[in-house]
């Protein structure tokens, strides 16, 4: 039988299981020094590099929408930015509303979410339920993606506000009016109780930090519960799975809007985090960014595809400052990779950690 | 047709067409088919290649929808249900290509269809009750491409009846087999068939059919040519002259 191998599963049992990388000890501890260090990097570095390094970390939640999507279900989609433009956008507009009467952005926090998902519901059962598959999907929402950025770039005219939200055009969203708030940081309160988290501050990468290692620890236990087995089904062989009596198109759909949800969240945060959101989002190369990111990394396997969004996105913000040749370094990354490692880097390299533990462990056995 | 056809629709059919077509461009694959599936039996469907076998089965489990004609599965029209909900009603299906999870291991192959009706803390046990009964024991963690054709075909008829069929559909069970692992598939259907499952097989193995030694209907573009025990199919005289070659 599928067998439990660390004696931490005893506390970790959900955590841990086969469509993840890393279930011993030695993962564990790993992983919590990889946390703890990254914790730690406020104590002493630059202002400026924390606050990078908190919108690569919102790189990474999209990484995980990618990769629950693509990887662990199989369903591509060209698109994915496209949540993160929404969340970002809805986060905005309803943050410029509300902010003045309700003094927070928690209602906001939640539309920046939910937003995506009405939308992927919508989107998602029209596709699914049409039985769309594969390229098909893939290539209808990075149209859906051109479309949206297409519509948002021209409401430069003054008539596209909502209520003290105006679209902006190419320049983004931004207030109404004079009277109205500035596009604010996250704003929680409860009660008499209100936390600021300005996105140039520590306290706004710890809030990320720590928000991603949620969502990422709660993503194990989603793939390696009986979802995950079924999501793992519908990427193998969605026909196949069918026949055993699960309605795929029902997987996919709710599958899609999780996904829309964590990309969602990143577009609130970085929504946030600048205090601004703009068309260009919705662009091509933000979504292929994605693709890129999740399948350098690996796309089966949610920490990889974190590590694939963080590492690359470091790599473009150094070769930022010579032009455009950035996103051709990436492309070049990502045809070496796909030839070398078509799983992706980081699953290739955990593999060969794997291997050289086991064979660690035989050998001391065999003395 | 042949001299040898009974009467198509048997009394306790728990599969059962009337009139069913189905047309592809200008050729017609099932051509106005009358057929049953009587509760409790083991029934082999043979026949020339294009006879319309394969799509016989999908027609059953919904993966192509007819033409005309209806389909009933133990007494209710599922002609226009999806194939998951056939599913559910027991109905299922190993397909002529093979259909397993190539990837994952066989343990994961097992607990995709056993998680439908199973907890999953039963999955283990139950797991290893099927890979017992499919000679599999052993080889829970081991992916399955690394598996031997035969073993491949015997997981994917384990994940058919993990789900715990009324009516099993085997399209060419043993395609690719050796004749040792043929007459162990054999028996595993005997197996299955006592323990109150009905199947549905589609064999070009006559040693195999022979040996299951059924009610066995020979199809012949898209109609059924002949009906009968096994025996007396292979005594006739058209059926050797449009599938079985001279006596």
């Amino acid at each position: 039988m599928a067998q439990r191998h660390s004696v931490l599963d005893r506390y970790l049992g959900p955590l841990n299981g086969p469509h993840t990388m890393g279930r011993g000890v030695a993962f564990w501890v790993g992983f919590v020094i990889v946390v703890a260090v990254l914790a730690s990097f406020p104590e002493y570095m630059r202002r400026y590099d924390i606050i990078n390094l908190s919108n690569f970390l919102i790189s990474g939640f999209l990484a995980l929408s990618l990769s629950l999507l693509w990887g662990y279900c199989g369903v591509l989609s060209l698109g994915q930015a496209a949540f993160h433009g929404i969340g970002g956008y809805a986060y905005g507009i309803v943050a410029l509303n509300l902010f003045n009467a309700h003094g927070n952005t928690d209602l906001a926090f939640f539309a920046g979410v939910a937003i995506p998902v009405i939308f992927a519901a919508i989107i998602g059962g029209i596709m699914f339920f049409a039985r769309l598959r594969g390229v098909y999907i893939a290539i209808l929402m990075l149209v859906v993606s051109l479309l949206i950025g297409t519509f948002m770039r021209q409401t430069a005219d003054p008539s596209y506000t909502i209520g003290a939200a105006y679209l902006g055009g190419m320049n983004g969203l931004r207030p109404a009016s004079v009277e109205d708030p500035l596009l604010p940081s996250l704003i929680f309160g409860w009660g008499e109780t209100v936390i600021e988290l300005d996105g140039r501050r520590p306290a706004f990468f710890y809030f990320v930090l720590g928000l991603l290692v949620a969502v990422y620890l709660g993503l194990r236990c989603l793939v390696n519960s009986s979802y995950g087995y079924w999501l793992v089904g519908c990427r193998e062989d969605p026909n196949r799975t069918e026949t055993f009596g699960y309605d795929v198109r029902l997987i996919q759909l709710g599958v899609f809007c999780i996904a829309a949800a964590i990309a969602g969240l990143s577009g609130v945060l970085y929504t946030a985090w600048g205090t601004y959101i703009h068309p260009d989002g919705f662009g091509v190369a933000p979504n292929i960014l994605v693709v890129i990111w999740v399948a350098v990394g690996g796309r089966k396997d949610l920490g990889a595809a974190i590590a694939g969004a963080i590492v690359l996105e470091w790599v473009s913000l150094r070769l930022a400052a010579e032009g455009e040749i950035a996103f051709l370094v990436l492309g070049a990354i990502l045809v070496g990779v796909m030839l070398i490692a078509p799983n992706g880097l980081g699953i290739t390299i955990g593999d060969y950690i794997r291997r050289g533990h086991d064979r660690a462990i035989a050998w001391v056995r065999a003395r | 047709m042949s001299a040898v056809t009974e009467k198509s629709t048997a009394a306790g059919a728990i599969v059962e067409t009337r009139a069913l077509t189905k047309i592809f461009g200008g050729v017609r694959a099932v051509d106005g088919l009358d057929f049953a599936i009587s509760d409790g039996e083991i029934h082999c469907i043979i026949g020339p290649n294009g006879a319309g076998k394969s799509t016989l089965f999908k027609l059953f489990m919904g993966i192509e929808r007819p033409t005309a004609g209806t389909i009933a599965l133990d007494g209710h029209d599922v002609t226009r249900l999806a194939p998951h909900l056939r599913a559910r009603r027991g109905l299922a299906i190993k397909f002529q290509a093979m259909q397993v999870y190539q990837d994952l291991t066989v343990y994961q192959n097992l607990f995709i269809p056993l998680r439908r009706h199973h907890r999953p803390r039963e999955i283990p046990e139950r797991c290893a009750e099927l890979l017992a009964q499919l000679q599999l024991t052993d080889t829970e963690e081991r992916i399955v491409g690394d598996l031997s054709h035969g073993q491949q075909q015997w997981l994917a008829i384990g994940m058919s009846m993990a789900v715990d069929p009324k009516v099993l559909l085997l399209d060419e069970p043993t395609a690719g087999m050796s004749p040792e692992e043929t007459r162990q598939t054999a028996a595993i259907m005997r197996q299955l068939n006592e323990s109150g499952v009905t199947i549905a097989v589609i064999e070009h193995d006559m040693a195999f059919v022979r040996d299951l030694d059924t009610r066995t209907t020979v199809l012949h573009y898209g109609k059924v040519f002949a009906q009968g025990a096994f025996a007396d199919i292979e005594r006739d005289e058209d059926v050797h002259r449009i599938y079985l070659g001279k006596i």
